[in-house]
C-alpha cells in the first residue's frame, strides 16, 4: 500500500514554479528519501503533503485519501529550521502539540513523559525551553513529531545539529518506528545518512524529477563506473583521459570514469605514473556521486571535478 | 474544533500565568488613579499649618473672632466643591489678632512683618484696615499667594465683614445666621433611564479612565497577538501548528485566546470596582468622598468597546505579525496600525468639550475610533441609540472586513521569511487561491 502518492503534482506562486509535474509513491513501512539541492522544490512538495499548501495541478493522496483534517493527525511533520516557544515549559509544550494533534491531556501527559525518559530529558520537563541547549531542543522537537504516533513521519534535516551520540539514538529510534510498521520520509543533503537508512529516494532538481525509485535501482541504473582508491605518490593518473570525475575525501578518492573507460587500463597507468596503490575497489557509485550528477549535469560535472569534503 | 480549543487554551493559560499579567491587572488602576489623583493634589495642596498674623485695625473686637470662628469650619462652599472637583486639602490658618490702635500707622508695621514673612513661606499676614466695615478691602501678604486654601480665608472675612454690617445695622443674631445660609448648586445628569447627581468633574474623571484603559489594553493586547505571530513564524513552529489547523483557525484560536486574556482582566477590574464602590461605600459617605456615580450600563458597554477595539486592532497587528519577519522590523510595519490607535486620543480634547457636535457624531462613528471615541460620549453624554447601535454595526463590519484580509495575508505572510513584501505582493496575496 502507499502511504503517499503525487501524481503529477504542479505549484507555482505567481511566476514561479515551486514544483512541476512530480508523481512519486511512497511504500508503506519504508523510509523515502527526498533529495535535492537547495531550492528544489523539496519544502514546497513536503508542504503539500501535510495540507499547508493545495496543489494546483494533480493529486496528493494520503493513505489513499485526499488531505483531511483526521488525516492531519496521523502526520508527525518535523520542518527544517524548527524552533519551541522559547518561554514554555518542555512538558507542556509536548502535551500542546500532541493535544494538536487530537491526543487527550491525559494521554499527552503518559506520552510526553515516556519520551522525555526515553531521550533522557526527564530532568528538563519543567524547564522553559530557552534554558535548553540547542541539541537538547532538537530532541524534544523530535519528540513534538512522533507523540502522537503518526503513520506518517516527515522528518526535514533531523539530525543537524546533533553530537553523534544523539544522531545514533534518533537513528535508533527511527529505524524502531521503521519496524512498527511506520512510513518516514527523511529529507536531507547528508548523502550518507540517506545510503544508510533510505529504501527508496526520489531526487528533485529545478521543481522535477530527475531520478527515482529503489535506492538499489537507482545505484544499479548509474553502473558500476566507480572506483575507490587509496593511493600514495603523484596522482597525475587522476587527469588521465580515462577520468571523468574525481571526488577527493581524506583517506581515499572517488574515481568516476568516462564512457567505456576500463578500469584495468586506469590501474596500469596509476603503477606505471609511480602511485603506491593500497587500495583499488570498483563500487557502485555513491548517492553523493550521483546527487552531483544529477544536479550539476553531466557536460559541467565533465570540465569541473567536483570535490565533496564529506 | 477541538484542536481549535488546544491553541486557544495554550494562549490563555501561558500568558495568564505570567507574573507580567498579574503585575498590569493590579498596577494599571494604581497607576491610573495616580494619573488622576497626584497632579491635582499637587496643585491644590497648601502648605499645610500657617501662623497668620490678622492686624486689626477695624476697631470692632467682634470682627476678629467672627473671622476666626469662619475660618475654622471653612472650607465649606469652596469653588471645587460646586464644579464637583477634588476637595482642596485644607490649610490650616492659626490666626493671631494684634489689635493696631488707629492712630498708628499700619504701613510702618508692615514693614516689620514682610521680613519676617519673607523668611518663612508658612507665615503670613492680613491687613484688615480702619473702616473695613464701609467697604475698604482687606489685605493679604504671604510668600506664597497661590495657595487655593487663601480662597478660605478670603471667604472667611467676606461672610465675618457682612454679618458684623447686619448686626451693626440692627438685625438679630439668629436672624442673621439664617438668611446668609451659603446656597449650593447641584449638578443633575439627565439620561434615558433618569436623573443622577452627577458633576462635570466626576463625569470627566469616568470618562478619562474608560478611555485610558481602553486605549492602553487594546495597544497591549495588540502587540501581544503580534508578538506571538512573530515568535511562531521566527521559531517555525507555525509550519507544525498549520498541518494541523488550517491558518485562518489558527489566527482566530490566537485572536481569541489573548483576547480572553484581557476579557479576564477587564471583569477583574470591573468587580474590583464594584466591590470597593459597595463595600466601602459607608466609609467613603463619612469621609465626604463622593464617588463617581457610574451606571451599570456604562460597565457593560465599556466591556463591549474594549472586545470590540481588541478584535479590529489586534486583526490588525496578526496582519502585520505575519508580513514581518522579526520585531525589529515590526517596529516599522505596526506604524500605521499606532496611528490609528493614538489618533483618537488627541481628538479626545475636542470631543469632550462638545460630544454633540457634527464632527464628534462621525469621528465616533468611525469604526477605528469608536471604541475610545463614542466610549467617551457614552460617558459624557448620552448619546442617541441608533448612533451607539450603528456604530458598533460599523465594527463588527470592519472586523469582518479585517479578518478575512488579514487571514489571507496570514496563510502566506507566516511560511515566507526573509525579504518584507511591497505592497503590491501583499495585494497578490489576497488573490492566491
Amino acid at each position: 500500500m502507499n502511504v503517499v502518492e503525487l501524481k503529477n503534482v504542479s505549484k507555482r506562486f505567481d511566476s514561479f514554479v515551486a514544483v512541476k509535474d512530480l508523481s512519486f509513491e511512497v511504500r508503506q513501512g519504508t523510509i523515502f528519501g527526498l533529495l535535492g539541492p537547495n531550492g528544489a522544490g523539496k519544502t514546497t512538495t513536503i508542504r503539500m503533503i501535510v495540507n499547508i499548501f493545495a496543489p494546483d495541478d494533480g493529486d496528493v493522496l494520503v493513505m489513499g485519501r485526499h488531505m483531511t483534517a483526521d488525516l492531519q493527525s496521523s502526520i508527525g511533520y518535523l520542518p527544517e529550521e524548527r524552533g519551541l516557544y522559547k518561554k514554555m515549559a518542555i512538558g507542556a509544550q509536548l502535551e500542546f502539540f500532541a493535544s494538536l494533534k487530537g491526543l487527550d491531556p491525559k494521554q499527552a501527559a503518559r506520552r510526553a513523559d515516556e519520551w522525555l525518559a526515553r531521550l533522557e530529558l526527564s530532568d528538563w520537563k519543567n524547564k522553559k525551553s530557552q534554558e535548553l541547549s540547542k541539541g537538547m531542543q532538537q530532541k524534544v522537537q523530535f519528540i513534538a513529531t512522533v507523540i502522537h504516533e503518526p503513520e506518517l513521519l516527515i522528518l526535514d534535516e533531523p539530525f543537524s545539529g546533533l553530537d553523534p551520540v544523539s544522531v545514533n539514538l534518533l537513528k535508533g529510534i527511527i529505524l524502531d518506528l521503521k519496524k512498527q510498521g511506520k512510513t518516514i520520509i527523511f529529507s536531507t543533503h547528508q548523502m550518507e545518512q540517506v545510503e544508510q537508512m533510505c529504501d527508496d529516494i526520489c531526487l528533485i532538481n529545478h521543481a522535477t524529477k530527475v531520478l527515482g525509485g529503489s535506492l538499489r535501482e537507482v545505484k544499479r541504473r548509474f553502473g558500476r563506473n566507480t572506483v575507490i582508491i587509496d593511493y600514495e605518490g603523484p596522482d597525475d593518473f587522476l587527469s588521465d583521459s580515462l577520468v571523468k570525475r574525481v571526488n577527493r575525501f581524506a583517506n581515499y578518492s572517488e574515481i568516476v570514469l568516462g564512457e567505456a573507460a576500463d578500469a584495468q587500463e586506469l590501474l596500469k597507468r596509476a603503477i606505471a605514473s609511480g602511485a603506491r596503490v593500497n587500495r583499488f575497489e570498483m563500487v557502485e557509485p555513491s548517492l553523493n556521486e550521483i546527487f552531483i550528477e544529477c544536479v550539476t549535469g553531466k557536460s559541467q560535472a565533465a570540465k569541473q571535478p567536483a570535490e565533496i569534503g564529506v | 474544533m477541538k484542536k481549535i480549543f488546544v491553541i486557544i487554551r495554550r494562549e490563555y493559560l501561558v500568558r495568564v500565568r505570567t507574573r507580567a499579567f498579574l503585575l498590569s491587572t493590579i498596577a494599571s488602576p494604581i497607576l491610573l488613579l495616580a494619573f488622576i489623583v497626584v497632579p491635582t493634589l499637587l496643585i491644590i495642596r497648601g502648605g499645610g499649618d500657617r501662623q497668620v498674623i490678622v492686624l486689626d485695625q477695624s476697631g470692632d473686637p467682634a470682627l476678629f473672632n467672627l473671622i476666626q470662628e469662619k475660618a475654622k469650619t471653612a472650607p465649606q462652599e469652596s469653588d471645587y466643591a460646586t464644579t464637583g472637583g477634588p476637595r482642596p486639602v485644607e490649610t490650616r490658618f492659626a490666626l493671631t489678632q494684634t489689635v493696631v490702635p488707629p492712630d498708628k500707622d499700619i504701613d510702618e508695621l508692615k514693614r516689620q512683618y514682610n521680613s519676617e514673612v519673607e523668611k518663612d513661606s508658612d507665615k503670613a499676614y492680613v491687613v484688615l484696615r480702619q473702616g473695613i466695615l464701609d467697604g475698604v478691602e482687606p489685605e493679604y501678604y504671604g510668600k506664597n499667594v497661590s495657595d487655593f486654601g487663601i480662597k478660605d480665608l478670603e471667604r472667611a472675612i467676606n461672610t465675618a465683614v457682612i454679618q458684623r454690617r447686619l448686626m451693626l445695622a440692627g438685625f438679630d443674631e439668629e436672624k442673621v445666621l439664617k438668611y446668609m445660609k451659603q446656597v449650593e448648586m447641584k449638578t443633575f445628569r439627565v439620561s434615558a433611564s433618569g436623573e443622577s447627581e452627577q458633576s462635570g468633574f466626576q463625569l470627566f474623571q469616568v470618562a478619562f479612565a474608560m478611555l485610558f484603559f481602553i486605549y492602553v489594553t487594546v495597544l497591549a493586547y495588540g502587540i501581544s497577538v503580534m508578538r506571538g505571530v512573530i515568535e511562531e513564524k521566527q521559531s517555525r513552529i507555525v509550519e507544525v501548528i498549520v498541518s494541523s489547523v488550517k491558518p485562518v483557525q489558527m489566527m482566530l484560536a490566537k485572536l481569541i485566546g489573548i483576547g480572553l486574556v484581557g476579557l479576564t482582566q477587564y471583569v477583574i477590574w470591573v468587580l474590583a470596582a464594584v466591590l470597593i464602590a459597595v463595600s466601602g461605600a459607608a466609609f467613603f459617605a463619612t469621609n465626604g468622598i463622593a464617588l463617581p456615580n457610574v451606571p451599570v450600563s456604562l460597565l457593560i458597554y465599556f466591556v463591549v468597546f474594549f472586545v470590540l477595539g481588541y478584535f479590529l486592532y489586534a486583526t490588525l497587528y496578526a496582519m502585520v505579525g505575519a508580513i514581518v519577519s522579526s520585531e525589529e522590523e515590526a517596529q516599522h510595519v505596526q506604524f500605521p496600525v499606532m496611528i490609528l490607535i493614538v489618533v483618537p486620543m488627541l481628538l479626545f480634547g475636542m470631543v469632550m468639550r462638545n460630544p454633540n457636535s457634527a464632527m464628534s457624531i462621525v469621528l465616533s462613528l468611525i469604526p477605528f475610533f469608536t471604541p475610545t471615541l463614542m466610549m467617551l460620549r457614552i460617558a459624557v453624554i448620552n448619546p442617541p441609540l441608533w448612533q451607539i447601535v450603528l456604530s458598533m454595526v460599523l465594527m463588527v463590519l470592519t472586523i469582518l472586513g479585517a479578518v478575512w484580509v488579514a487571514a489571507r495575508i496570514y496563510r502566506v505572510g507566516i511560511l515566507m521569511y526573509g525579504k518584507r513584501p511591497s505592497l503590491a505582493e501583499l495585494g497578490r496575496w489576497l488573490r492566491y487561491a
